[in-house]
């Protein structure tokens, strides 16, 4: 009886390898989402407001919950998967999620690899330094060392300038790094989010830090694969439908503290 | 599958692919030159007559090796600012690697040292050598040479391995290749070319190591 039990308990072992070793295959389509009654979605854990681990591990924030919402009108459950700045859009191409919710900026070049959905979200590209730094605008960063999420709008917008005014430009793989650099002094000015300065207090008390240049608006949208239409038609009305029920206007008060801004459509 | 592969933007930024390179292969050359030096000092206190000495090479081999890479990287660069040392980071990163590889090149040198036949030691101590003495003319090329196909690919690893510092913004091959990927978009062409990039350095390490291993042990090979 020892032998075919081993080989049960083999056989057992192997099919739970190859489960866990199986990629999330993503749903080209609406309906496919809804048949298999699962939405996968990639938010970014390491934003603070806008994505994190909670206590429990699962991710928190105004991205998540504008997923689990989606998924709520969807009728399914959702899963979340993981992504940063910068692999967010290579794991929409190949497939590992059916939609990005992480604080997508729309931008040309974005568009075009990856279509959007109209703006959930509003934020704004900001330089945060403690209050002692005096800077005031992007001429004031030459010589110093800032830090940005690679890949971000921060990036995109003081890459252009960096050698021209000697701005030591230093990129992090995602932005709890790029933070964490600034809290240990490994850099002089952070490129974040408008609202990240309230956590860095929080979390670093003492250094008093402040919002010092406001380099533009950002409105993220929902990042989808090229050609799904049906989707795209899907997530335009879902937006449009929380924006105007007050359901979004709920989730910005509970994570930003603020109330719905009005989002531009197109 | 609708993907185009456009790979002219990557030429476009070959440029900056080539710096990202060459600031891994300079990373990767002194980590194995410093590595390698640590690792001996490592191996020769493992053998030491005093315990504590033993006791501390010991406890640094076995720390670095049963911890990841990474989490060595971000110690060094987000951890040790609050001991008040502050390093650029390409700087963190050298010295991450140089610390890892030097835990690892101590374990194979140890193992060297001890494949060096025991007669041949006491053969030396016969003549009256010193323990330096002994360490130089009758152990370093015999274990140099068992160890050398070893540290080689542990070379090669460390170089490998080099592409986690990208989190911490040092601007070696990987950074530069993610940073092209966020821009563009491209993620299959750049780190296909990225590949080539790197199977390409391993291959040019691999031949300096042969050169090496010919112009030290050719003599020693049987007639």
């Amino acid at each position: 009886m020892r032998a075919p039990r081993r080989w049960a308990v083999a056989l057992f072992t192997f099919s739970l390898l190859l489960l866990l070793a199986a990629p999330p295959l993503a749903a080209q389509t609406i309906d496919e989402i809804i048949k298999r009654g699962k939405v996968i979605v990639g938010v970014n854990t390491t934003t603070p407001i806008f994505g994190l681990a909670g206590p429990d591990g699962q991710p928190e924030g105004y991205d998540p919950d504008v997923a689990r919402l989606a998924a709520k009108y969807l009728g399914v459950q959702v899963e979340f998967v993981p992504v940063t700045g910068a692999n967010r859009l290579p794991f929409l191409l190949t497939n590992r999620v059916d939609m990005v919710i992480a604080l997508f900026g729309i931008t040309p070049e974005r568009a075009q690899q990856i279509w959007f959905s109209i703006p959930y979200a509003t934020e704004a590209a900001v330089l945060v330094a403690p209050a002692s730094r005096a800077v005031k605008t992007v001429d004031d960063l030459g010589g110093l060392r800032v830090g940005v999420p690679r890949g971000a709008m921060q990036d995109l917008i003081l890459t252009p300038q960096a050698a021209a005014k000697k701005i030591n430009l230093m990129r992090f793989d995602d932005e709890a790094t790029a933070l964490q650099a600034l809290v240990s002094g490994q850099i002089d000015v952070v490129g974040t989010g408008l609202l990240v300065n309230r956590t860095l207090n929080r979390n670093d008390p003492g250094k008093n830090y402040e919002v010092k240049i406001v380099l533009r608006p950002l409105h993220f949208g929902i990042g989808i694969r090229r050609g799904q239409t049906e989707l795209l038609q899907w997530l335009n009305t879902f937006i449009y439908t929380i924006k105007n029920n007050g359901e979004l206007d709920a989730i910005s008060r509970k994570w930003r503290q603020l109330p719905l801004e009005q989002l531009p459509v197109f | 599958m609708d993907y185009v592969f456009q790979f002219g933007v990557v030429w476009r930024d070959f440029p900056a692919l080539l710096l990202g390179a060459w600031l891994t292969v300079k990373l990767s050359a002194l980590a194995m030159a410093l590595g390698l030096l640590v690792g001996v000092a490592s191996a020769l206190a493992a053998a030491s007559r005093w315990r504590l000495v033993r006791a501390l090479a010991r406890i640094y081999v076995e720390a670095i090796r049963n911890t990841p890479f990474l989490v060595q990287v971000l110690f060094v660069y987000l951890g040790l600012p609050s001991i008040g040392l502050r390093l650029r980071p390409d700087h963190a990163a050298l010295l991450a690697m140089v610390i890892n590889l030097g835990a690892y090149s101590g374990e194979i040198v140890r193992a060297g040292i001890k494949a060096v036949p025991f007669g041949q030691l006491e053969a030396g101590t016969a003549l009256g050598l010193s323990s330096w003495q002994l360490f130089r003319h009758v152990v370093w090329l015999p274990a140099l040479r068992a160890i050398f196909p070893a540290l080689g690919s542990q070379f090669i690893l460390i170089m490998l391995a080099s592409s986690v510092v990208s989190v911490i913004s040092a601007e070696e091959l990987t950074a530069v290749a993610d940073t092209l990927v966020a821009r563009h978009f491209r993620s299959f062409e750049v780190y296909l070319v990225v590949t080539g990039m790197y199977l390409a350095m391993c291959l040019a390490f691999q031949a300096v190591f042969a050169a090496i291993d010919r112009a030290l042990f050719s003599r020693w090979r049987t007639v």
